[in-house]
């Protein structure tokens, strides 16, 4: 993995980017604009889906989630393109590796969501009382992302990174 | 000015930027970024409400997510002040730290001027479009309001 930063730190594009001075700001700035958007839309859900705003049907809190997986997808873009400018501080750093292990945890789980439960849980009446399984997968997506943001925002100070 | 250059140069800040332990100035920060994440992120989805996203979603039952933004607005003012503090000097001489309160508290203020037209009396839908119009503005401004914090970092004496 040492090996792998140090040939990805001195490729051309690597360096380019860091070269521009202004480039890790701006990243930085759309990173958490992206959480933003990503914890407001898929948070919403999880609160639904853990039992609170009883009453709204479960499709109209869900049409909030483009939204959500649009600030992923720029929070990914963001991501990639740090690991890109200082590899060695990400793959060095064990609290690196476990908010990518948050991430999987997060995906995977509104994965089984999305294929397994989503069909039931939007022919649910808007009254009805939450089954288990959807407290249980909205729980651990509002955990998984709050621990993502945990992970991130103290990789400076936790661990090993360099 | 004195009196600011007194907070940053303080025991307090030494003790709380110059400790080695996770649970002083990382922590602060963190919450502060938990607290952005509740405030800006259910004042998104409100905004994004009034914008039509989700027209399915009740406009009454915002007033859950509003609950929300105060929690996170509370955390982040007790969490602000603290992390203030610690360079109060740098920040009152500091134009883009005034940047960032103001497009706060005009953002805050179009949040509650959408609850009071929308949500707490749902008036004639004249004054959608008007709160249209607010809430762009506020989504705006919550985005000045995250450039301009992390600026200041950078700008950091």
């Amino acid at each position: 993995m040492a090996g792998f930063s140090s040939w990805l730190e001195s490729t051309a594009i690597s360096k380019a980017l860091f070269g521009m001075s202004w480039l890790w700001p701006a990243c930085e700035s759309l990173h958490f604009i992206g959480l933003c958007v990503l914890i407001g839309g898929a948070g919403l859900l999880d609160l639904r889906l853990m039992g609170l705003f009883r009453g709204i049907a479960i499709r109209d809190v869900k049409a909030f989630m483009p939204w959500a997986i649009g600030g992923f997808v720029v929070n990914l873009i963001t991501g990639v393109l740090f690991l890109i400018m200082q590899p060695h501080s990400y793959l060095s750093s064990g609290v690196w590796w476990s908010k990518v292990a948050f991430i999987g945890v997060a995906g995977l789980n509104a994965m089984f969501f999305e294929t397994r439960l989503s069909k039931s849980a939007l022919a649910l009446s808007p009254d009805a009382a939450m089954p288990a399984a959807l407290k249980t997968v909205g729980a651990l997506s509002l955990f998984s992302w709050f621990a993502v943001l945990y992970c991130g925002r103290m990789l400076p100070y936790l661990g090993t990174g360099n | 000015m004195w009196f600011f250059q007194r907070l940053q140069d303080s025991e307090f800040t030494n003790w709380f930027l110059g400790s080695d332990s996770i649970w002083t100035y990382p922590t602060v920060l963190t919450l502060h970024t938990v607290g952005m994440a509740m405030l800006v992120g259910a004042s998104i989805v409100v905004h994004l409400r009034v914008l039509q996203v989700a027209p399915g979603f009740p406009l009454d039952r915002l007033s859950g997510l509003y609950r929300i933004a105060w929690v996170g607005f509370l955390i982040n003012l007790i969490s602000g002040v603290v992390l203030f503090i610690t360079e109060a000097a740098d920040r009152v001489a500091d134009p883009v730290f005034y940047v960032k309160l103001g497009s706060i508290g005009v953002a805050l203020w179009l949040g509650v001027l959408i609850k009071r037209w929308l949500i707490d009396r749902p008036g004639p839908t004249t004054k959608l479009r008007a709160a249209q119009f607010l809430s762009l503005t506020a989504i705006g401004l919550w985005i000045v309001a995250i450039v301009a914090g992390r600026l200041m970092a950078y700008l950091k004496k």
